[in-house]
């Protein structure tokens, strides 16, 4: 048989009562969910083999890692906010490694818990209307509308490549007007955040955005007491013309936890 | 406004394969060397582009991750330099052990030539526009033509499918840079331009 292994879902401050706590059959695969405490903290686990969770079946791989985020979201809803870790970290060993680490790294894990308190993720993109964003890039920028004006005194193969020139201006353009919004959007929002990253750009964009130019995409740490003016905020910009907000959340800290440093078994 | 608890699949993957906490240690077994999940749902998550550095990039590791964070996405430029044109294409690659042609994008500004891959954000060829000569080559493959560019230092092989527009792009590149660099010698230069074949 392999060796024993602890699969590792999240760090809770659980309390100093807290023998004995049970999720449920709700991990990956149905695996039983369990705490593995350490003072007033714990951490979220199912007992597992020593090998990672591998597989080229998508289906299935997405099912895991859906099982993984509802882990952590059940274990949100009992203690608080949590350290969320990344899908597939397996701890080598029984519970008492998993209590070895914990109570090595006690002080930054007690510390970034302490620091997340009450707070949690929130994802904010902001859209524009691509005709509105163009039409904004030539106001600002006088040498693209005498381009477009050349383009149609051109013969036809120096108007082709002028047009691509074009083109290119206008997305580059575009990017900077776009960043420019971002600025005085996360200028905004910034003082109502305990933490703001810009987040990467990314492929995908949900149906009724489709059509729409992504110009900022936000993800913030949020106190709960902060929400209510964050949401007004964000109405007031979804309310003016061309622009749309998507706010969603609260989710785990996935974007600020941050556990440098802690991880290693050697003492010290 | 509310927020909503709302959350599409690749977002929820992109969450939790890309961000959260890593411990990276002996203590834990998925660490370097180890593939994590399957190649299709890092493809889906990173998108098209970046497909094939994910087929490549096996080792989803916390250094892999970070240098994905951190990786350059733009292509940089010099003061005043701006892009003119690219287009998709190859490099010929004679110094390594095996002799093949690297893709890239390439990019024509109004001072030099530049063959730019995106992921890991890297220029893998430039040449000054000043002082550059193009020649036409037969090709060696069915769809896409070949180009020698010859500059100062040197010359590549290049090839791409959109051969006669780039040519034309950077000829006219070529000529405009030169012509701000020396507007008296402008004409002369324009001549060095020559197409063979």
């Amino acid at each position: 048989m392999a060796n024993e292994a602890r699969y590792l879902y999240s760090v809770a401050r659980t309390g100093e009562n807290n023998d004995h706590v049970r999720l449920g059959n709700i991990g990956i695969e149905k695996n039983e969910v369990y705490i593995v405490p350490f003072k007033d903290i714990a951490a979220v686990v199912h007992a597992c083999e020593e090998k990672p969770y591998r597989t080229e079946d998508r289906k299935l791989a997405e099912d895991w890692v859906l099982e993984h985020s509802y882990v952590i979201d059940q274990a949100t809803r009992m203690f608080g906010t949590v350290l969320p870790f990344s899908f597939d970290i397996i701890i080598k060993g029984n519970d008492e490694a998993v209590k070895g680490w914990l109570s090595r790294d006690y002080e930054s894990l007690a510390g970034e818990l302490l620091r997340m308190q009450g707070t949690a993720e929130y994802s904010i993109q902001i859209y524009c209307d691509p005709a509105y964003l163009e039409k904004m890039v030539l106001v600002h920028n006088q040498d693209l509308q005498d381009l477009m004006s050349r383009i149609e005194n051109e013969p036809k193969g120096k108007a082709y490549l002028l047009k691509r020139n074009l083109d290119l201006k206008m997305k580059d353009r575009a990017f900077s007007e776009a960043a420019k919004l971002a600025e005085g959007f996360s200028g905004k929002i910034k003082p109502l955040a305990e933490e703001l990253k810009v987040a990467g750009k990314s492929s995908w964009a949900e149906e009724k955005y489709k059509d729409k130019k992504l110009v900022a995409s936000f993800c913030c740490r949020v106190s709960d007491e902060a929400i209510k003016e964050l949401g007004e905020t964000l109405d007031e910009i979804n309310g003016k013309e061309g622009y749309y907000v998507r706010f969603t959340g609260p989710w785990a800290p996935f974007s600020f936890v941050s556990l440098s440093g802690t991880g290693s078994s050697e003492e010290g | 406004m509310n927020p909503e608890r709302e959350s599409c699949l690749v977002e929820v993957l992109d969450r939790l394969l890309t961000k959260g906490a890593v411990l990276n240690a002996d203590l834990i077994i998925s660490v370097a060397g180890i593939p994590l999940i399957g190649v299709t749902l890092r493809a889906m998550i990173a998108g098209m582009e970046t497909m094939l550095e994910y087929g490549i990039m096996e080792d989803w590791d916390k250094e892999s991750r970070e240098l994905y964070a951190s990786q350059q996405t733009h292509l940089p430029l010099l003061l005043g330099e701006e892009v003119i044109y690219k287009t998709f294409g190859y490099l010929r690659d004679e110094e390594g052990m095996i002799k093949c042609w690297v893709p890239g994008v390439w990019n024509i500004t109004s001072q030099r030539v530049i063959l730019w891959v995106r992921t890991p954000g890297k220029v893998l060829f430039e040449a000054p526009l000043e002082g550059l000569r193009l020649l036409r080559v037969p090709s060696t493959h069915d769809v896409r033509k070949e180009l020698e560019l010859v500059y100062p230092e040197g010359s590549a092989r290049i090839s791409l499918t959109e051969r006669d527009e780039f040519e034309q792009a950077l000829r006219e590149a070529a000529t405009a840079a030169t012509q701000a660099a020396d507007g008296v010698a402008a004409a002369r230069k324009e001549k060095e331009i020559i197409i063979v074949g």
